[in-house]
């Protein structure tokens, strides 16, 4: 009987707790469920088990007697402390404010934001504090000759110098090296263009005196150079045979290769041997393939090619 | 009679001189450590008005077994710069809690601090007053201590510090509750003998992500030029009760999630991402292995079949411009897997 009784009270308990129908306890017993349902709790259908949203505590009425009780009355002097949203973020205002405060709330992801919100809190706090500790005699400065134990050791603070001085030693060093490296790329850069200069030149002069060699022109005009590369006709004139050359642009050989086989990327299929490429036929030259050598053309040719004899040499020279 | 018998206020027995070999700081008459100089040489200041410790605040620092060494140094670091604490022996994880406030009753002790560590991984804290008051459960998070060379602040050892909230503090009762703890354990009271009677650092404690934020700033110039000493450490609140380590919940975090829950929810997502990818491979051998209809293809079909026009080849005559490299995704949760050969002879 006491048994039926407890299970009387799970059932009226979970009258009073239930608010949704089908919060049924599988785990009651046949008697429980016969009982539920005599008032009519149960429900026709499917009856599933669901868990109340866990609810979290919050007393506010005993924590605000826990408060009441637990505070002393205490002067400022002896608890120093205080309560202050940081001071105004000169830097962030003048910067055009970036609103990375949202609604107040710092961010405490990004952390020199988050930092320096701590430092500002910290800073309000002292310049609101230290005319009320000297309202009540208090000193902050520590004279120069009290000696006392600091809670960190002397030794620890040697360390943090050390490290905070070879720190700024590197970032010098650095500093150095990216100059001098700058320095030489801008050098290099310098000498090589001279270089290039110089080869032209040369290149040049060769070429005309090449030309005055074989007779093609017989004014000794580039003896002269020098004088006319100052005059500023000159680069008028330098400017318009470097157009003349980059008119012609690449040599038609070269445009051809690169119209076939272009730069890198997919050869679009052009050079596999796909059934298409075999049955092409269309670079095959009837002429050039049954033919059976130069014939006709051999001695034309060679004597095109042919260096003049030394007779005619003799006269050319003689000539110029 | 060669022990000096330590009176309180600091007051010495006429034609007696403190000793130096104590540790005791009385009338801001400090001991100097690292130079041994005549006390006729330094010139000591006159002693601020000297008055009577009346706020008898102790605090209890220890904790349990297997903590690692930076709770340790935390723990060394928060004994060092309060004065007014005391340490004990670690306790036994196997003693139920409220043995803690019988501690804190030989020790004399009206404050709490206890440090536990779960796992060689998780630190909690606990806050309390000790004979009736309430209490609060923490995690703590983001340990740094004095000890870190880039906080290159310092302070003299037991002085006194000034307590900085955050407004927030004000807004909600389990806040307010928590300020009121902080200002009487972090606070060192006045004229305490093992104080220094100079005001020169600051504790703050903002509230930022739902968790309280601890730093400790020294104070360098009157125009509140700051440098950070540390430790500092982040508050990750659980639970508050009303009684010493145990009692009635007053107040549970909704915004808490604890470490192991983290943890599971981590590995849960690496192996949820691992099953997608064998679900997606699964997925297209299945199809792969299918059975294709075969279609009968019918011969008149391709009667009216017109063939494709030629696509126009289409050739790079420039280069083509590089490509950005895709960076690797970090990933959140890594398993440590034992490498091949990784043990030497």
């Amino acid at each position: 009987m006491v048994i039926a009784r407890e299970i009387m009270e799970l059932v009226e308990e979970d009258e009073l707790l239930s608010e949704e129908s089908e919060d049924e306890n599988s785990e009651m017993s046949d008697s429980a469920l016969q009982d539920a349902f005599a008032k009519g709790l149960l429900k026709p259908g499917m009856n599933v088990l669901v868990e109340k949203p866990k609810q979290f505590a919050n007393n506010v009425d005993a924590m605000k007697q826990c408060l009441a009780d637990l505070k002393k009355d205490l002067p400022w002097v002896e608890r120093l402390d205080l309560t202050n949203p940081p001071v105004e973020d000169v830097l962030a205002k003048m910067g055009g404010k970036k609103e990375s405060e949202s609604n107040g709330e710092v961010n405490a992801n990004d952390d020199f934001q988050r930092e320096m919100y701590f430092y500002r809190q910290a800073q309000a706090t002292v310049l609101e504090a230290l005319p009320l500790l000297k309202k009540n005699c208090i000193a902050t400065k520590r004279p120069d000759d009290y000696f006392a134990e600091m809670a960190k050791s002397d030794q620890h603070m040697q360390k943090i110098r050390k490290k905070l001085l070879s720190k700024q030693a590197i970032m010098e060093r650095s500093e150095k090296a990216k100059k001098l490296r700058e320095q030489r790329k801008f050098g290099k850069k310098v000498q090589v263009e001279v270089i290039q200069r110089r080869q032209k030149e040369k290149k040049a002069m060769m070429t005309a005196v090449k030309k005055y060699q074989k007779g093609m022109t017989d004014k000794l005009d580039f003896l002269d150079g020098d004088e006319r590369e100052r005059n500023a006709p000159a680069k008028g004139a330098s400017q318009k045979s470097k157009k003349t050359l980059n008119k012609k642009g690449p040599s038609a050989k070269r445009k051809y290769k690169d119209q076939k086989f272009g730069f890198g990327g997919k050869k679009s299929g052009k050079k596999w041997n796909t059934k298409e490429s075999h049955n092409d036929v269309s670079s095959f030259r009837a002429k050039v393939a049954n033919a059976k050598g130069p014939k006709g053309k051999k001695g034309k040719g060679g004597k095109q090619n042919k260096r003049p004899g030394k007779s005619v040499r003799r006269k050319m020279k003689a000539r110029s | 009679m060669s022990t000096l018998k330590r009176k309180r206020g600091g007051r010495l027995p006429e034609g007696k001189k403190a000793k130096k070999v104590k540790t005791v700081i009385d009338e801001g008459k400090p001991p100097a450590d690292n130079i041994q100089e005549n006390k006729d040489e330094i010139s000591i200041p006159p002693p601020v008005s000297m008055g009577k410790w009346t706020n008898k605040e102790r605090v209890l620092i220890f904790s349990s077994r297997g903590i690692n060494y930076r709770t340790r140094h935390l723990m060394k670091d928060l004994r060092s710069i309060m004065p007014h604490s005391k340490a004990d022996t670690k306790m036994d994880r196997k003693d139920k809690l409220f043995v803690i406030n019988e501690v804190c009753e030989m020790k004399n002790c009206n404050k709490c601090l206890f440090f536990e560590a779960k796992k060689k991984q998780d630190l909690y804290m606990w806050i309390s007053n000790s004979p009736h008051g309430p209490s609060a459960k923490f995690l703590v998070q983001n340990i740094h201590t004095l000890a870190e060379l880039k906080l290159t602040g310092n302070c003299l050892k037991g002085s006194r510090p000034l307590l900085s909230f955050d407004p927030t503090f004000d807004k909600e009762p389990h806040y307010a509750l928590l300020k009121e703890l902080f200002i009487q354990t972090f606070s060192t009271p006045r004229y305490h003998p093992k104080s220094q009677p100079f005001v020169d650092h600051v504790f703050t404690f903002t509230i930022a992500d739902n968790r309280i934020w601890f730093r400790n700033y020294q104070i360098i110039e009157e125009d509140a030029a700051l440098v950070e000493i540390g430790p500092r450490f982040v508050l990750n609140l659980i639970k508050m009760f009303q009684g010493s380590f145990g009692g009635p919940t007053l107040y549970e975090n909704t915004h808490f999630k604890s470490p192991n829950m983290h943890r599971r929810e981590l590995r849960l997502a690496a192996a949820a991402r691992v099953q997608e990818r064998q679900m997606v491979k699964e997925a297209l051998r299945a199809k792969k292995a299918e059975l294709k209809p075969e279609i009968i293809s019918d011969v008149t079909d391709k009667v009216f079949d017109t063939p494709a026009p030629e696509k126009t080849v289409k050739i790079q005559t420039e280069p083509p411009e590089p490509q950005e490299k895709k960076k690797r995704k970090k990933k959140p949760f890594q398993r440590n897997r034992k490498k091949m050969g990784s043990k030497k002879l």
